[in-house]
C-alpha cells in the first residue's frame, strides 16, 4: 500500500456568520497517499473548496487535525504555514489569478522570490516549468496576450516552478471551454504520471473528475462516497463520475 | 531587490491614475518648497555673516518718526559700538509709481556706509568719487542693468517726504546682496530742507562681537527709554523681517498652508492606495497562497506607496531646482528685492518637503497595507475582480 501524504482526522470546520454557527465540514475524516490524483465532488456549499483549502494550508479547521507529509498544518501558525505552502503546495485556481502585470515568467518565478535561489536558478527553474506546460515561447507575454488555456497553463507553471509534491487545483477547467479544458486535464495527467505529483482538485465537471484515480464525494460537509479506480493507472470514468455526481 | 520590477509593475498597472497621483504630489510639493524657502529666507542673513554684527536703532513707534542726530555720541560712547552711521529713507518717485520703478532710496553718510557694509564691493566707479560728490549716486549693479545706467548718467528722484527733487549721477556700482538701492550723501538732502537737519531715521551700527550685539538693544534702548524720542534697538534681520512682518504673522500662515498642503496629499495618496489595495484584494490573496507572508504583503504595499510619494517629490524637486533662478530672479528685480537677497536652494527645506511627502506616502500607505495583510486568505480569493 502506499504511503500517506494526507491524513484528515475528524475535521470540523465551522463559519459564524453574525450569531449563525455554519457549519461546513463535519467530522471529516481521509486518507490520500502520495502520488494519487483526487477529485473532489460534490454539490456546492457540500464543503469541496474548504477541504481544499485546508489541506492546503490557507485555512484552519475548527476541530480535528491534518497531516501533510510530516507537517501538521491544522496546528502550524499563519508565518510557518506561509513558508510550507511555498516550499510543499502549489495551487491552480479556477480564474487563473496571475499578476495582470507581470509577463508569463515573472508570474512563474514569483514563489521561487521566496526562496534562495540565485536569479540564474530562478531563470533555469521557470523555463523548466514553462517548458513542461509548452509555454516557453510565450514567457514575455503578458497574460492579456495569452488564451484562456494558456493562461491556465501559465498558473500550473507557477504551481510547479518550486517542484512541490502537492498540487491543488479548485475547478481548474471550469472557465474554459472544452478544447482547452482537456488540454489542461492531460497535462495533471501528465504532472500525475511523469512526475509523481500527488493532485487533489475540485470539480463540478464528471470530464475532469473521471481523469482522476479516486473520486471523493463530499455532501453537507460529510463523505458521502469513496470511489477508487480499478486497476495501477485507472482512472474513475465519465460515466462513473457523472452516476457519482448525480448522487446515484 | 528582487521584489523591485513586482512593485514598479504594481505602481504603474493603473497609469493614468498614477501619473495624474504623482501629479498632485509634484505641485503641493512644489508649493511646500516655494513657501519653506521663503520662511527660510526670513531668517538667512545675505551679508555670509556680516549683517550680525549690525545693529538698526529706530523710533520705539514707528519708521516714519524720526530720532535726533545727537543721539549718535551717546550710542557711540557704548562698549562694543565699533561705528555708527547714518540712513535716512528718502522715498520720492523715480519716473512714476509703477511696481517696476520702485527701489530704495537712502541719504546717507559715504565714507562710514563703506565700513559697516564692508561685504559690499564697487565694481564701477568708486567710493572716493562717490563720497566726494555731494549729488553723486552709489546704485546697485541689478538696477544699472534694469535701466540701463552707466557711470555718470544723471536721473531724477521727486521728492514725497521732503519736498525736493534731487537730480543725481551715478558716480560708483556695487555688488552686494541687494542691488536695488540707490545711496547718496544725506546731505543733499539736509541742505535743501531746514526741517530735515538733525532728523535721523535709522541708525546702523557696527558692533564689535556678538556679545555686544547681544547687550547693545538693551543698553541703547534703556538710554532714550524716557526721552521725548525712545528707540527701537534690533539686529539687521530682525528689522528687515520687521517689514514682512507687517503683512501678518507670516510664518504662521505660510506654517499652516505647507501643513494643508502636506494633508491634501496625505489624502490625495491614501485615497489612490486604498483604490490600489482593493482593486487587488484576490491578486494579494494569491500571493499569500504562494507563501508570501504577512510581513511581506505590508513591506510591498509600503514600498508601492512610499515610491509614488518619492517619485512625486522628486519631479517637484526637480521642477523646485529648475525654476528657483527665475524665481529668485523675479523677486530681485521686485520691490521684495531685499527680502529675496537671501534666498538660496536652503537644503534643510528641501530635506524637511522630501521627509513629509515620504513620511505621508508612508502614513497613505499603512492602512490599506494592514487591510490587505489582515484579510483571510479565503475571503480574498473568493472576492471576484
Amino acid at each position: 500500500m502506499a504511503e500517506p501524504l494526507i491524513k484528515i482526522e475528524n475535521v470540523v470546520k465551522q463559519y459564524t456568520r453574525d450569531t449563525q454557527v455554519l457549519t461546513v465540514l463535519d467530522g471529516l475524516s481521509l486518507t490520500v497517499e502520495k502520488g494519487d490524483f483526487v477529485a473532489l465532488m460534490g454539490p456546492s456549499g457540500s464543503g469541496k473548496t474548504t477541504l481544499l483549502n485546508l489541506i492546503a494550508g490557507i485555512d484552519r479547521p475548527t476541530r480535528g487535525r491534518i497531516l501533510v507529509g510530516d507537517a501538521e498544518v491544522s496546528a502550524m501558525g499563519e508565518g510557518a504555514l506561509a513558508k510550507w505552502r511555498s516550499e510543499h503546495v502549489g495551487f491552480i485556481f479556477q480564474l487563473y489569478n496571475l499578476v495582470p502585470v507581470l509577463t508569463a515568467f515573472e508570474n512563474v518565478e514569483l514563489p521561487l522570490l521566496l526562496t534562495r535561489l540565485s536569479k540564474k536558478d530562478r531563470r533555469r527553474q521557470v523555463e523548466t516549468a514553462l517548458g513542461v506546460v509548452g509555454l516557453s515561447d510565450r514567457m514575455d507575454h503578458y497574460p492579456r496576450q495569452l488564451s484562456g488555456g494558456q493562461e491556465q497553463r501559465v498558473a500550473i507553471a507557477r504551481a510547479i516552478a518550486t517542484d512541490p509534491a502537492l498540487l491543488v487545483a479548485d475547478e481548474p477547467t471550469g472557465d474554459l471551454d472544452a478544447k482547452s479544458g482537456e488540454e489542461i486535464l492531460v497535462l495533471l495527467e501528465r504532472l500525475h504520471a511523469e512526475f509523481g505529483k500527488t493532485i487533489v482538485m475540485v470539480t463540478h465537471d464528471p470530464k475532469a473528475a473521471a481523469r482522476a484515480h479516486r473520486l471523493v464525494h463530499l455532501d453537507k460537509g460529510v463523505l458521502k462516497e469513496d470511489v477508487r479506480a480499478k486497476g495501477e493507472k485507472g482512472e474513475i470514468g465519465v460515466a462513473a463520475a457523472a452516476a457519482i455526481a448525480a448522487g446515484k | 531587490m528582487k521584489f523591485v520590477p513586482y512593485v514598479l509593475k504594481s505602481l504603474f498597472r493603473k497609469r493614468t491614475r498614477s501619473v495624474l497621483t504623482i501629479l498632485s504630489i509634484v505641485l503641493p510639493f512644489f508649493v511646500i518648497c516655494v513657501l519653506g524657502t521663503l520662511l527660510a529666507t526670513l531668517d538667512a542673513d545675505p551679508s555670509g555673516g556680516k549683517g550680525m554684527f549690525r545693529l538698526v536703532v529706530r523710533h520705539k513707534v514707528s519708521l516714519a518718526n524720526f530720532i535726533p542726530e545727537a543721539y549718535r555720541e551717546r550710542i557711540a560712547q557704548l562698549p562694543g559700538v565699533e561705528e555708527v552711521t547714518i540712513l535716512n529713507w528718502f522715498g520720492g518717485t523715480y519716473k512714476d509709481n509703477r511696481p517696476e520703478n520702485m527701489f530704495a532710496r537712502f541719504g546717507c553718510e559715504p565714507e562710514k556706509l563703506v565700513k559697516i557694509f564692508d561685504e559690499v564691493t564697487i565694481v564701477a566707479g568708486t567710493a572716493a568719487e562717490w563720497a566726494s560728490d555731494r549729488k553723486g549716486a552709489l546704485v546697485g549693479e541689478r538696477l544699472m542693468k534694469r535701466y540701463g545706467w552707466k557711470i555718470g548718467d544723471s536721473f531724477v528722484l521727486k521728492g514725497d517726504i521732503f519736498p525736493i527733487d534731487l537730480e543725481l549721477t551715478v558716480r560708483a556700482v556695487f555688488r552686494g546682496s541687494d542691488e536695488t538701492g540707490v545711496y547718496f550723501d544725506r546731505k543733499a538732502v539736509e541742505e535743501a530742507v531746514p526741517w530735515a537737519k538733525g532728523q535721523v531715521g535709522t541708525f546702523w551700527i557696527k558692533a564689535a562681537s556678538a556679545e555686544a550685539v547681544q547687550s547693545l538693544p538693551r543698553q541703547i534702548d534703556a538710554l532714550f527709554e524716557n526721552s521725548s524720542f525712545p528707540t527701537k534697538t534690533e539686529t539687521e534681520k530682525e528689522f528687515q523681517n520687521g517689514f514682512v512682518s507687517m503683512l501678518g504673522n507670516v510664518k504662521a500662515v505660510v506654517t499652516g498652508i505647507s501643513t494643508a498642503i502636506a494633508l491634501v496629499i496625505l489624502l490625495i495618496s491614501a485615497n489612490t492606495m486604498a483604490m490600489a489595495a482593493r482593486e487587488r484584494v484576490t491578486e494579494i490573496a494569491v500571493l499569500r497562497t504562494l507563501g508570501f507572508g504577512k510581513s511581506l504583503i505590508l513591506t510591498l504595499i509600503l514600498a508601492e506607496s512610499l515610491l509614488l510619494s518619492a517619485t512625486g517629490a522628486f519631479v517637484g524637486l526637480g521642477l523646485f531646482r529648475l525654476s528657483f533662478p527665475a524665481l529668485k530672479e523675479g523677486l530681485l528685480s521686485s520691490p521684495m528685492a531685499g527680502f529675496a537677497a537671501g534666498m538660496q536652494l536652503f537644503p534643510e527645506v528641501l530635506v524637511t518637503g522630501i521627509g513629509v511627502t515620504l513620511l505621508v506616502g508612508l502614513v497613505a500607505g499603512i492602512v490599506p497595507a494592514i487591510r490587505s495583510a489582515r484579510r483571510s486568505i479565503p475571503d480574498g480569493l473568493r472576492q471576484v475582480g
